[in-house]
């Protein structure tokens, strides 16, 4: 049966908490945590280990050189890098107000990225 | 504008937004921001990463996010703003001195003053890294301002000395954009900053860190072209035999935070050497009466919420001095940092009503019980210097104070011992 | 530039060369200086501590060195310079601390040796004297040599004055052009640099830690100068009334210095014992500051290592390094006509006014023909410094020109105007900024400025910000622009 050590983040204990997965990709074990929130938190990283991805994008016809952007809900990881690569040949033209949609559907995970400030000329 | 002015803020980063909105809520008419950028939010535009809001706003907001909020509200509280203005000077009477393009040179004496100008950041200057003076060393702050605002990356080859939060968000902020962060070097033993960010930034970018290590010579004579770094001891000399070379094109330092109290100085407010912020009793008033202060410009908060908590006591503190609706001084007690405590803000409370307590410890405990005098105490799985501890006073715990008592001793105490 | 003709050409843009090309310019001499850095005075003229004056100090009182009457030839002339050129001087005297009664006996030799060759400025004090000019000095101090003749300036203010004032009464100035080869030919000289080639009749060789190299170049080094390398750390300015004049301990070993001065803008300098070490190594060591610190508290135990806010190395070229004395290089080759060698070594800013003069008299006897200039004008004014303004003077000039009411270094309270002056002035560079105005010279040490300060150049130089350098060369300051790392990941 295979291992997966994941550190919990809920608090600044950081506990390393062990995965055993069994059949299927199913958990069939679950130890070195000490407090029903990081159970929850290590078993949803586990399956979903998403993040919510923050950067900026380069403007056009704009003082302000770049707009930052956050997407509006997380991403699969494994999908930031990839992510990025689309973000660098974004261009955001003003105007725009916060939580405008920059780019929708990103990379075809149903997320979309947003405007995290307004934009003027 | 500047005629009869109640209440001054100075800065308008998350301290003096919230101070300001609260000044005018408390009743304080003239409220005026000063800033010395051509916009408010102070940091909070460069910090475009999340995890701003968790608790003032139950919401995982970005640093331009939240900052947007309270601009909304400064706004709708018609609160006067003075932009590219610098403060370059308050007396000891109040009076402030300042420069702008559009005003020229102003002074004027508000009833009341809030600091909140922030924090800087710590040199390599400072830090007298040994070797030469190459182009290419940032501190982290400085090169999140061009990586997120000005449109530009320092370099394709890091290294960053120092595991703050700032430092590891960095590592995080280049590596997306394309460079290569090599490593991540810590002096202390443990990460400086959150868990959530060690995992975040560093383990998910596979970014290396180096523990009980510290950067001893940086070389490159125009630009930086590599660093020595060294293991350390456990009083963080470097141990010879231990220097390695790490080939780079920039140093990022991100290795501490300096409250920024040169106007404070001037304006004769006292300084804890500690925090190096003012002393402040619970209203968040200094030496200097009707100078208030709140946020950085105290002591170096880790969660922006709390500096507008903090700042939004200070801001009424001001609003409530010019109104005069100001409570008779009362008692004083002193808030004594013991065991394991590095200071506790503010330093003084009137332990007549309930207060809020910010401290941090000396060395990272696990299993210890946080004790304030014999009022409160608190058990705590674990205690971090880099994570500031927050403790409630409710009236009844300081009810149970002898009559008299003019110090409380805070302790952080083993458990089991 | 491709091809230029000069009379006289000057190589280095430190204190000495500048000094020179100004004193030139009094002539109808057509005179060029070229500078192998984006500025002048980034040599040994920006690594030292500021003292001026000097020479009275001198252990050696060998007067019929060169060198000794050309230091103290310039002690006069040092103050009416600097205020020609509206650079800062101060008169802050030196102290000699004594220790015991060794020290006692050797320091009333050398005021009598001063007082032989004509130097009568020298003035023992009590310890309770002593104690009160200088509060903070170490309790077993039992007296000092007091000399009140000691000054400190800003030598990159003097060196970029005498810079600016060359150019003003018709002397040019290149900057960025390394010399790389010097051929004789029947006229005088064909050099070549990187910036192209020049023709000239007379050369004035300054190139300080390069001096024995240049004249290398065409056997004019009849000369042998070795590189010494000292330590200088910088104190906050909130510590700046720990001394308030030069104080300075006599240690055992010649050239080991322990000096506590304070700077002319209220920081206070440590300087430390020099050593031998590789030309250009001008990287600093943790047992430089350690041995810094130790000297220093020796004098003034209050110092702390907390107060330092930046700290580097510097170089002066020694003729006789062993034998605790030397002489200068300030002569006419011998196996070169009209090629003449200018070194000090120490002190050089000290020497620089006599020197200059000394130069051009030696032009002369090598058939340089010195017409006067009857439009030399000695004077030149500094930028104005804002925060020195008065409070009616600050508002006049803002409601001049806005940008002196753009606040861009928060430390010094260095405005726009004085930034983009600097830059019309001949900065190209953050640290010709920087050394122009004091910029990135605070506690934060640019860490706000700096994104302005580059935006300010980009905008005033019209080019990317992405090529704006530190000092010139490789040294650029941010290598990519947003999303080009990406991009060429593609």
């Amino acid at each position: 049966m295979a291992e997966e050590r994941i550190i919990c983040i809920g608090c600044p204990l950081g506990c390393l908490v062990t995965i055993t997965i069994g059949d299927k990709g199913k958990v069939a074990d679950i130890s070195g945590y000490q407090c029903k929130q990081g159970q929850k938190y290590v078993l949803e990283e586990y399956k979903n280990p998403a993040r919510i991805l923050t950067a900026t994008v380069l403007t056009q016809n704009s003082s302000q050189p770049l707009l930052s952007v956050r997407t509006a809900a997380p991403l699969l990881k494994t999908k930031l890098t990839e992510g990025m690569m689309v973000l660098a040949k974004t261009r955001a033209k003003p105007p725009i107000k916060l939580g405008d949609v920059i780019i929708s559907n990103l990379l075809g995970t149903g997320v979309d990225l947003v405007a995290t400030n307004d934009l003027a000329d | 504008m500047l005629q009869d002015v109640d209440v001054a803020v100075i800065g308008s980063g998350p301290a003096g937004m919230a101070a300001a909105i609260k000044a005018k809520e408390a009743g304080a008419e003239n409220v005026v921001i000063m800033e010395r950028a051509e916009q408010l939010g102070g940091l909070l535009h460069q910090c475009i990463h999340n995890g701003f809001g968790l608790l003032y706003f139950k919401e995982d907001l970005t640093g331009p996010e939240y900052a947007h909020r309270f601009i909304e509200k400064v706004m709708d509280a018609k609160v006067k703003m003075l932009l590219n203005t610098m403060v370059t000077g308050i007396a000891p009477d109040r009076k402030v001195t300042a420069v702008s393009s559009q005003e020229g040179y102003t002074t004027f004496r508000p009833k009341a003053i809030v600091l909140a100008m922030g924090c800087r950041e710590k040199t390599r200057g400072a830090l007298n890294i040994p070797g030469t003076r190459p182009a290419g060393i940032f501190t982290a702050g400085t090169a999140q301002r061009f990586v997120n605002v000005e449109g530009f990356i320092p370099g394709e080859k890091i290294v960053i000395l120092g595991s703050g939060d700032i430092g590891m968000i960095m590592a995080r902020r280049l590596t997306l954009e394309g460079a290569e962060v090599k490593v991540v070097v810590e002096i202390l033993p443990y990460v400086g900053g959150l868990i959530r960010n060690e995992v975040q930034c560093l383990h998910d970018f596979n970014i290396p860190l180096l523990l009980e290590h510290t950067v001893t010579h940086i070389h490159g004579e125009k630009r930086v072209e590599a660093v020595t770094v060294a293991r350390v001891d456990r009083n963080k000399n470097p141990i010879a035999g231990t220097e390695r070379q790490i080939e780079c094109d920039s140093l990022l330092l991100s290795v501490g935070l300096i409250p920024e109290n040169e106007l404070s100085l001037m304006a004769g407010v006292e300084l804890d050497p500690v925090t190096g912020g003012p002393i402040v009793d619970e209203t968040r008033q200094t030496n200097v009466p009707g100078i208030f202060a709140g946020g950085n410009v105290v002591h170096v908060h880790d969660l922006v919420d709390n500096v507008s908590w903090e700042s939004e006591l200070a801001g009424q503190s001001a609003a409530s001095f010019v109104t005069e609706r100001k409570k008779a001084a009362g008692r004083r007690v002193t808030l004594k940092p013991g065991r394991n405590i590095r200071y506790i803000v503010p330093h003084t409370i009137s332990g007549e009503r309930e207060v809020t307590l910010y401290m941090r410890v000396n060395d990272l405990e696990e299993g210890v019980r946080l004790k304030v005098g014999g009022i409160m105490s608190k058990a705590l799985r674990v205690v971090k210097p880099s994570e500031m501890l927050k403790i409630e006073l409710s009236s009844a715990q300081l009810g149970k104070l002898e009559e008299g008592t003019t110090e409380i001793v805070v302790d952080c105490e083993k458990r089991g011992e | 530039m491709s091809e230029i003709k000069t009379e006289v050409l000057v190589i280095g843009g430190g204190v000495l060369g500048t000094a020179i090309a100004r004193e030139l310019s009094r002539y109808k001499v057509d005179v060029t200086l070229v500078e192998k850095e984006a500025d002048v005075s980034w040599g040994s003229t920006k690594a030292n501590m500021c003292i001026v004056c000097q020479g009275a100090d001198a252990l050696e009182f060998r007067k019929e060195y060169r060198r000794s009457k050309l230091v103290w030839e310039s002690i006069p002339m040092m103050e009416p310079l600097c205020r020609e050129l509206d650079v800062p001087f101060k008169r802050i005297g030196e102290l000699t601390i004594i220790r015991n009664n060794d020290e006692m006996t050797k320091f009333q030799k050398l005021k009598m040796r001063a007082e032989s060759v004509g130097i009568t400025t020298h003035q023992f004090i009590d310890r309770e004297t002593l104690h009160r000019m200088e509060p903070n000095i170490a309790k077993d101090a039992i007296g000092a040599l007091y000399d009140p003749t000691i000054a400190i300036t800003d030598p990159v203010r003097l060196t970029i004055a005498l810079a600016e004032n060359a150019k003003q009464n018709g002397g040019n100035l290149i900057t960025e052009a390394e010399v790389q080869d010097i051929a004789r030919n029947a006229d005088g000289f064909e050099v070549k640099t990187s910036q192209g080639n020049i023709s000239c009749e007379f050369i004035i060789n300054a190139a300080g830690m390069l001096v024995d190299k240049v004249a290398a170049m065409v056997n004019a080094d009849d000369f042998v100068v070795f590189p010494i390398r000292g330590y200088v750390a910088i104190l906050d300015k909130k510590v700046g009334e720990v001394v308030s004049h030069e104080v300075h301990a006599r240690p055992e070993a010649p050239g080991e210095s322990n000096i506590i001065t304070p700077s002319v803008y209220g920081n206070v300098l440590l300087g430390t014992p020099m050593k031998l070490a590789r030309r250009g190594d001008y990287a600093t060591t943790q047992e430089m500051t350690d041995v810094t610190l130790r000297n220093a508290h020796q004098l003034v135990p209050d110092i702390s290592g907390k107060d330092i806010i930046n700290s580097f190395a510097g170089f002066l070229m020694f003729r006789n390094w062993e034998l605790g004395w030397h002489e200068c290089v300030v002569s006419a080759s011998r196996n070169v006509p009209r090629f003449i060698n200018v070194s000090i070594g120490y002190p050089g800013v000290s020497a620089a006014p006599a020197t200059a003069k000394e130069v051009v008299g030696l032009l002369s006897q090598e058939g340089l023909k010195l017409d006067e200039n009857p439009k030399f004008n000695p004077y030149r004014k500094e930028i104005t410094d804002f925060s020195e303004l008065s409070d009616e003077e600050k508002t006049e000039l803002i409601a001049k020109d806005a940008n002196y009411g753009h606040v861009v270094c928060r430390c010094e309270t260095v405005t726009e105007g004085e930034v983009v002056e600097a830059i019309r002035r001949g900065a190209t560079t953050l640290d010709g900024v920087k050394f122009r105005t004091r910029a990135g010279m605070g506690r934060c040490q640019g860490g706000f400025c700096s994104p302005r300060v580059t935006g300010i150049l980009a905008r005033e130089l019209g080019i990317g910000e992405e090529e704006v350098t530190k000092k010139g060369g490789k040294s650029r300051h941010l290598l990519y622009k947003s999303k080009a790392l990406l991009q060429g990941r593609e």
